[in-house]
């Protein structure tokens, strides 16, 4: 970096990039050392937003907790219902009727894409594009937040799984609406492909640029696009598959190099996979009445002693909530794997030599949701 | 303007004003339009700027205040006015109270040389287009400043990216310039306005055909290549997305303005408002013609001149709407380039920036400068006494010469811009192999 010899005598400088700042996606705060605008360290510093999240659930009751896991990844409320609701099924040993099934797979594709558009339109605004980008994902997102909003009667917050099934079934026009939105689809996301294919400047602000190989990804336990950025294949819905996902054809989509280009193609790639999810789940829906939750589910529930993990990809990575019960109304220990948080640990070796300009873009590209990270 | 008012005054009034008097109200009539337009011009330009963006963005942009929003600039003046103006304890406070000025106050300065339209211009230096880009650095200055003395690191690091960048962009655009200059053989910029007259490419006067006020120098291929050149440094100049660096939102917060608020910011917004709509201006004015369009040398050859002085001053005022009419619709074209840009792309990191600066613009402006040389030896072959036997060709021959001379410019063009985009591109890769590269292996694991 320094030549030796001749060369002006320079000074390593410190900058805190956040809490406070524009590109940090909420309260983080990254201590970086620069060398002109050469990363020679950097230290992510979060627990700014740190609400005692899991020690609150330990005095609610399981129910209690349905709502207050919608706000950890608040763009993803869905998938983290999902998850809770799955590992509280497992403790207490309850079923989950079909219909209900198919429309928790449905809610939770829908998730994934809503939650790629716009962590695609963001990190384009990273790189510096003003804003046009994040609009056309945000117009897509809301389409799909309109979808949820007929469903669940929230927009962000949706609340909408219980124990055994979902609060309530689908209204008569959502699948008519869901039809006409994935006919849509197709040209958002090829319009978004070549917005970053064809562009070159994107193109040489995102290739080469955070490279993280795969066995560092690995020691650091890093999961969804951005593991799947480094070229391992590795997705909970095909590695072990819950839910009804064994019942669905979808592919995996993996990058090559691992730098922020690829985790961009593996979103754009996954939105594809997820549309086939969905028009499969549409065709397989089972049409029966009511059966949108288990009727003998009792949701102010008393488990029996135990504990259990359950884990399912959500669309940041593999999202995980461990449960002990005491045989009590609340749970005793109440643990989140949160992968927001588990994928921002390797940030300071992805960045270590880049630019200060390419620091956002590598945090951007991680896909993180403070809500999730500091809990 | 002397003339006219020397006209209304003297030969129509009979007032018998002695010279000093005409000079004296011509230039606070000048001054006094410049320091009134050019705010306006920058008012304009933030709501232009908003609605166009919102458009791109499927938005509606500001439609609250007045008729279509149209107001919007006011209010966001008097929001300025009132908020409280916060100076960082560690700040230095003289320099960081003088900076906002010395950014601001070059770039009303370079209005005096602007020409609206025929015959309205503050003053016509000899040396107009020095002047200008002379002027426009001095405005480095006070980014430094302000970077300096506001004790902030995020400052600091966007003050000097934003010199760093003025600086090695002011090389290609001057030297895209210099063309110009070698074409005109003049750096006055109403000489070089009035130099684009006539028809496309030749400037030449063809009998039967009117003075169109088309010869822009745009239509030659000498005057393309240094129109990109010069553009693409311009919008560096301006810090204009991409090359929007200095003050990267989503990396420095605001870059050497982070540490200002109310009056001050607004005066950093003004200047660099009113130096985007003076590049494009001087885009306008060096490679479009300026004022220059179709009737404006017909309502001119009417109005009071030098060449002219028992002319009719309502023609003045004609040729005068008519010609800011084509200066401002060819400025703000290029003003909605630049937004079309920001809406378009992301911006390009200063180690890339620089090495485009460096290594893509300014080789090619160095040989736009062998292509002008080419250009203007065969343009005017009549003026070399070892070519003069060629004139005996004859009237057909010098039409193929200026197809000859645009021909072998282009050529030549093209292949610097060729060779250019292969040299910086990495070895034995093309842009479709780069594609290439990068498919997806699609796993299923069951």
């Amino acid at each position: 970096m320094k030549a030796e010899g001749t060369m002006i005598k320079t000074e390593e400088l410190q900058i805190n990039i956040g809490p406070q700042h524009p590109s940090t996606h909420g309260v983080f705060r990254m201590l970086v050392t620069v060398d002109g605008e050469t990363i020679v360290d950097l230290k992510p510093v979060f627990g700014y937003l740190h609400r005692n999240h899991e020690q609150i659930a330990e005095v609610n009751t399981y129910l209690q907790n349905m709502p207050y896991t919608d706000r950890l990844d608040y763009f993803n409320s869905m998938a983290n219902n999902q998850a809770y609701a799955m590992a509280v099924e497992k403790l207490a040993e309850i079923e989950v009727p079909e219909r209900a099934e198919y429309i928790r797979v449905i809610m939770v594709e829908l998730t994934r894409i809503l939650n790629h558009a716009s962590a695609l339109g963001f990190l384009i605004n990273d790189m510096g594009a003003w804003q046009t980008p994040l609009a056309f994902g945000m117009r897509e997102r809301e389409k799909i937040l309109d979808l949820f909003e007929s469903t669940s009667g929230a927009r962000l917050m949706c609340n909408y799984f219980r124990f055994g099934g979902v609060v309530r079934d689908l209204p008569p026009d959502f699948v008519p609406r869901l039809q006409s939105l994935l006919t849509g689809l197709p040209t958002f996301i090829d319009e978004f492909e070549r917005m970053l294919r064809e562009n070159e400047i994107l193109r040489i602000r995102s290739e080469g640029i955070g490279v993280l190989p795969k066995e560092v990804a690995i020691s650091y336990s890093v999961t969804g696009p951005v593991l799947r950025g480094s070229g391992i294949p590795y997705d909970i819905r095909k590695a072990e598959p819950y839910s009804i996902y064994d019942r669905f054809d979808f592919d995996v989509p993996i990058g090559t190099v691992g730098d922020v280009y690829d985790r961009f193609l593996v979103r754009i790639e996954e939105m594809r996979q997820s549309k086939r999810i969905l028009e499969q789940a549409l065709k397989q829906l089972p049409d029966a009445e009511g059966g949108h939750i288990n009727p003998k589910a009792r949701q102010n529930i008393r488990p029996p002693v135990g504990d259990a993990y359950t884990r399912i990809e959500s669309p940041k990575g593999e999202l995980g909530f461990y449960l002990v019960s005491d045989g009590g109304q609340t749970p005793y220990r109440y643990k989140v794997r949160a992968p927001s948080f588990i994928n921002l640990t390797p940030l300071s070796d992805m960045c270590r030599g880049y630019k200060v300009a390419d620091v956002v873009v590598i945090l951007g590209s991680i896909d993180i949701v403070m809500g999730e990270v500091d809990r | 303007m002397a003339d006219v008012i020397n006209h209304v005054l003297n030969t129509m009034l009979g007032l018998n004003a002695p010279e000093w008097l005409i000079i004296f109200i011509s230039n606070s009539i000048a001054v006094t339009l410049i320091f009134a337009i050019a705010p306006l011009q920058m008012l304009f330009m933030t709501y232009f700027e908003r609605r166009a963006i919102a458009r791109m963005q499927d938005r509606l942009g500001p439609n609250r205040v007045g008729p279509k929003g149209i107001f919007q600039p006011v209010a966001d003046g008097v929001k300025m006015f009132t908020k409280e103006d916060i100076v960082p304890t560690a700040a230095d406070k003289m320099v960081h109270l003088l900076a906002p000025c010395v950014v601001a106050a070059p770039v009303m300065f370079m209005f005096a040389v602007i020409p609206w339209g025929p015959g309205m211009y503050a003053v016509d230096l000899d040396t107009g287009l020095l002047f200008f880009f002379a002027i426009s650095s001095v405005s480095a200055v006070g980014l430094m400043m302000a970077g300096w003395a506001s004790y902030n690191k995020f400052a600091l690091l966007g003050a000097m990216r934003a010199v760093a960048q003025m600086v090695s962009y002011e090389v290609p655009a001057l030297i895209s310039i210099a063309v110009i200059v070698m074409l005109t053989n003049s750096m006055s910029i109403v000489s070089i306005i009035e130099a684009q007259s006539g028809l496309f490419i030749s400037q030449v006067d063809v009998a039967g055909i009117p003075d169109l006020g088309l010869g822009w120098f745009i239509f030659s291929p000498v005057g393309l290549l240094g129109f990109i050149c010069f553009f693409i440094a311009a919008l560096a100049e301006g810090e204009r997305t991409p090359f929007d660096i200095p003050e990267a939102d989503s990396e420095i917060v605001a870059g050497y303005m982070t540490e200002y608020s109310g009056m001050k910011f607004a005066l950093f917004f003004l200047a660099q408002y009113l130096l985007n709509f003076l590049l494009c201006a001087i885009t306008v004015i060096t490679f479009f013609g300026g004022w220059q369009g179709p009737g404006i040398s017909w309502l001119w050859s009417m109005a009071v001149s030098e060449a002219n002085p028992a002319g009719n001053p309502i023609f003045n005022v004609l040729a005068g709407i008519l010609g800011t009419f084509y200066f401002l619709a060819k400025t703000y074209f290029f003003f909605f380039v630049m937004i079309w840009i920001r809406g378009a792309f992301p911006r390009l990191r200063v180690d890339q920036l620089m090495g485009f600066g460096w290594k893509f613009v300014i080789p090619l402006t160095i040989v736009n400068i062998f292509s002008a040389s080419l250009w203007i030896g065969w343009i005017r072959w009549e003026l070399n006494p070892d070519l003069a036997f060629l004139s005996a060709l004859g009237e057909p021959y010098s039409f193929a010469r200026w197809g000859f001379a645009f021909v072998a410019t282009l050529v030549m063009n093209v292949a610097a811009y060729t060779l250019m985009t292969r040299i910086n591109r990495s070895p034995d890769e093309t842009i479709d192999e780069l594609v290439a590269d990068q498919v997806f292996g699609a796993v299923t694991l069951r």
